[in-house]
């Protein structure tokens, strides 16, 4: 009965609380014409990646070298739109060595996603620790904390993520931790920022009066009402981690081949911008709607998210 | 007292200002002392002594007072003996062994003759790197660092002179780049056009496809200091499990064709013996199951690493497709997993030529002088560590062949070399790609050499400029201490050599030297030097000039063999080591 009681209490009323804010939020999403269109690229491209073996008329590896028909950076050769028969389908051509350009942009999807979600994932949950702790204490370890991350800030993100491939080697899981590692003060600061503010206020107060502990005071109480700004800011970011992964992989410095990235199929066919436009045309654009997609919607929850937009929508 | 000491201060200042008038004075009337100009060299003589030794003075000419350098005995492995200036326009070239090369050799740009007296006043190093002074149809007139090297006509040139008064040379990593700027007309020769861009510039009326014959070849290398490569049975394997035409056909432009051999076949016994391995993924298989690497579940046998940079070069021109190529052919043939790993070029090179690359390696060689020595003996000689271990069935018998002379005496001693490499596979010989550089059609005599740069004098383009765009910014110009291309290019249109490259093959002809020729057993050879030539500073080039130039290079001893690395590779590799080279 006691137990029952308690959750009957408390939780409720946070439950409709949150309820609340996230049902206001997703109608003011939902209302916003570039919000909505971020979030159908969005959706579409986790589908493609999802059903990219499905959707993917060939694997991203194998070529077509002896097939007949096939040339190396073979031009685009869509039947519908009147391409002889007597040649293979590839609609968005072949590359390089002879391998579906098509195919290959589908299965990078997954690639780029999944470095978009995981760097800012892991940059999100290792700056909001270091950010919440270092607000929440204060004093000398929020100094030498904070002063870290400026230190790290205060270098050119990119150039950065270069150093730090240089000392741990190429590869894509170096790439993803060095843009994981670039990304984490940007949101330490964040969170330190909301952390400050939120933990002067009276019902953080009123809780610790009760006799809660730190944790359960910062956990709790403190970080869930810093969140919107993480949202946002770790939306827009993502955008920001796919097209520095991509930049990285154009440098040779991200993803090896075969691994079918947009970066590396730009880069190992830049030379080609004037003979075989298709081979950076295609893989660009998949860049520019990824990237597009992320910062529509990051400036659509940022809208949504923001306070003094809520009161003026319910007043 | 006081009076006393300001009486010592005076004194001693008295005594410093005549030490110094002294001093000064003696420079500036020492200056002027400069019409016995053929008597300046002697004066210069104690500064370095020990690697020049002074010949006694000639009676008949009493004027000229030739230098020499020499080896104290030909214990330290080189081929040079001594060099020495005999007379005025006469030099000796006094080997340790027979060297049929030498004419080749010579002609190179690395052996370039500059001013005795600039080399002393540089010191070796610092100006001479930026600005070198020749004997050749341009000067350098600035070297704008990042963007261009600006040329002028050397008026008093001893050969034809050049149409365009000023030579403008630019450089454009990218070959799209380099076309377009042919295409715009803002270049007058391109180097190097993409495979894929040919027939771009063949359809164009306004552009000229230039081909570039100079023999070269790309190669698999492998380590054998390293598992599973320490295997040869392994290394065969590979060597017949890779289907070379299927990527002589499908990533290199035509003309090329596949290796049959590690030299081409252009090369006097360059192909002599056996053909390589065909493509035989079967008899492969086989044999990697029979050396130990049966195949896992997944098909694997063993895992390893394709290295290479992505660096442009003639016989590799599309290094990252080549080696994802071979990354899958490897997988489906023989089910060795390989990763693709592109490396920053420097280190590449000192990796691979150290023997430190665990996988394998994507190499390749352009022929400097038109010798199998060129080929064969840089890279299987007893000492080079690039493929682990050496052997000696082809050391041995390179070096024999070095020794001999005449080409048909030579054929069966390279054939049991080249046997003894198909035999041990310390590479597999991939391909002899074809090159190509491209011009304005309006650029008249348009050409390239097979051995060397195109001479910029030679090409009229028919204006007061001409415009030369090439791959990448020259490291220095003083090419004495330089290996790369995009270095020797702008040097050979300034310092000149003993002897040049024909236009049209790899014969030499006269340059600096009106002739050179050898005694019986090609161990001597005596080069008369052009008399009434001056360089570009005014001074007259004379036989000190040419030995001088050669022992800043050859003698590790001498005061100005400084450069811009100090390592003078040429000197070193194509002369088997530098006279009184520090022991390690």
């Amino acid at each position: 009965m006691a137990t029952t009681a308690e959750t009957f209490d408390t939780p409720v009323s946070q439950d409709y609380g949150s309820n609340s804010l996230l049902r206001l939020t997703l109608r003011r999403l939902f209302k916003q014409r570039n919000a909505l269109i971020g979030m159908v690229i969005l959706l579409f491209l986790v589908l493609v990646a999802t059903f990219a073996p499905i959707i993917a008329p060939h694997s991203p590896t194998v070529d077509f070298i002896g097939v007949e028909g096939a040339e190396k950076r073979g031009d685009p050769c869509i039947y519908l739109l009147g391409c002889s028969r007597d040649k293979p389908q590839h609609i968005m051509g072949l590359d390089g060595n002879f391998r579906d350009q098509f195919s290959r942009l589908i299965f990078g999807t997954r690639v780029s996603l999944f470095i978009g979600f995981t760097t800012i994932g892991a940059a999100v949950i290792v700056g909001t620790l270091i950010g919440s702790v270092s607000g929440y204490i204060g004093g000398w370890f929020d100094n030498i904390v904070m002063r870290f991350m400026d230190v790290i800030l205060a270098f050119p993100s990119f150039l950065l993520a270069i150093a730090i491939i240089t000392v741990l080697g190429r590869g894509l899981q170096n790439a993803l931790y060095a843009i994981a590692i670039v990304n984490i003060p940007v949101f330490a600061r964040l969170v330190r920022a909301s952390v400050l503010s939120i933990k002067e206020q009276e019902y953080v107060s009123a809780s610790r009066a009760l006799g809660a502990n730190s944790f359960r005071l910062l956990f709790i109480r403190i970080l869930p009402n810093a969140l919107p700004p993480l949202i946002v800011q770790s939306t827009l970011s993502i955008a920001g981690a796919i097209l520095e992964a991509a930049a990285l992989s154009f440098l040779g410095l991200g993803a090896q081949p075969p691994t079918p990235e947009w970066g590396t199929m730009l880069g190992s066919e830049r030379n080609q911008v004037f003979t075989a436009p298709h081979l950076v045309f295609y893989p660009g654009l998949a860049i520019m709607f990824t990237v597009l997609a992320f910062n529509l919607l990051g400036d659509g929850l940022r809208d949504a998210l923001d306070p003094r937009l809520v009161q003026k929508g319910s007043g | 007292m006081n009076s006393r000491s300001i009486l010592k201060l005076l004194a001693i200042f008295v005594l410093a200002s005549m030490i110094l008038v002294a001093c000064g004075g003696g420079a500036a009337t020492e200056a002027p002392a400069e019409e016995p100009a053929a008597e300046e060299p002697v004066a210069e003589e104690p500064a370095e002594e020990e690697p020049m030794e002074e010949e006694e003075p000639m009676e008949e000419e009493m004027a000229f007072e030739g230098l020499s350098v020499a080896a104290a005995d030909c214990e330290y492995g080189g081929d040079i003996s001594s060099i020495e200036a005999t007379g005025e326009y006469e030099v000796t070239f006094n080997l340790c062994k027979t060297d049929p090369a030498f004419l080749a050799k010579v002609a190179f740009t690395p052996f370039g003759i500059q001013p005795e007296e600039y080399i002393a006043s540089t010191g070796g190093t610092g100006e001479l790197l930026e600005a070198p002074i020749g004997t050749g149809p341009y000067q350098v007139t600035e070297w704008v660092r990042g963007e261009q090297v600006i040329y002028t006509a050397y008026a008093d040139y001893w050969g034809d002179p050049a149409p365009a008064e000023t030579a403008v040379l630019r450089w454009q990593t990218e070959g799209a780049a380099r076309l377009q700027e042919l295409q715009a007309g803002t270049a007058d020769y391109i180097t190097n056009v993409s495979p894929d861009d040919y027939s771009v510039v063949e359809e164009n009326s306004d552009l000229q496809l230039i081909p570039d014959l100079n023999p070269n070849v790309v190669y698999v290398g492998f380590t054998n200091t390293f598992a599973p490569y320490d295997d040869v049975a392994v290394r065969q394997a590979i060597s017949m499990g890779i289907d070379r035409q299927r990527i002589v056909d499908n990533f290199y432009p035509g003309g090329s064709e596949v290796a049959s051999h590690f030299t081409p076949c252009s090369i006097p016994n360059g192909c002599a013996g056996e053909s390589w391995y065909d493509f035989d993924a079967e008899a492969a298989n086989t044999m990697l199951d029979e050396a130990g690497f049966p195949a896992d579940a997944n098909g694997v046998r063993f895992t390893t690493a394709i290295y290479y940079r992505d660096v442009f070069r003639v016989y590799l021109p599309e290094p990252g497709l080549v080696a994802v190529e071979l990354q899958t052919q490897l997988r489906e043939n023989l089910g060795i997993e390989a990763e693709v790993v592109v490396m920053e070029s420097g280190e590449f090179i000192a990796q691979s030529t150290d023997g430190q690359l665990d996988g394998i390696h994507l190499l390749g060689w352009g022929a400097d002088y038109p010798h199998v020595t060129n080929f064969l003996d840089f890279h299987f000689n007893e000492n080079n560590p690039q493929f682990g271990d050496t052997h000696p069935e082809i050391y041995e018998a390179l070096t024999e062949g070095a020794g001999i002379a005449d080409v048909d005496a030579a054929a069966s001693v390279y054939e049991t070399a080249n046997n003894a490499i198909k035999a041990l596979v310390p590479m597999m010989p991939l391909a002899h790609g074809a090159n190509a550089n491209a011009a304005l059609a309006t650029l008249d005599g348009a050409y390239k050499p097979p051995f060397g740069a195109a001479e910029f004098y030679k090409m009229d383009p028919g204006k007061d400029t001409l415009v030369f765009v090439q791959n990448a910014e020259p490291i220095s110009l003083y090419c004495a201490d330089e290996t790369d291309g995009e270095s020797l290019r702008p040097c050979q249109q300034v310092v000149e050599s003993l002897l040049e490259y024909a236009t049209d093959s790899g014969d030499t002809v006269p340059a600096l030297a009106t002739e050179c020729v050898s005694n019986d057993d090609a161990s001597v050879w005596t080069c008369t030097l052009r008399e009434g030539v001056t360089f570009h500073d005014g001074s007259t080039f004379d036989a000190n000039d040419v030995v001088a130039s050669w022992a800043a290079g050859i003698d590790a001893a001498n005061p100005f063999h400084v450069g811009n690395t100090g390592g003078f590779d040429y000197f070193s590799y194509l002369w088997g080591g530098l006279i009184n080279a520090p022991s390690e």
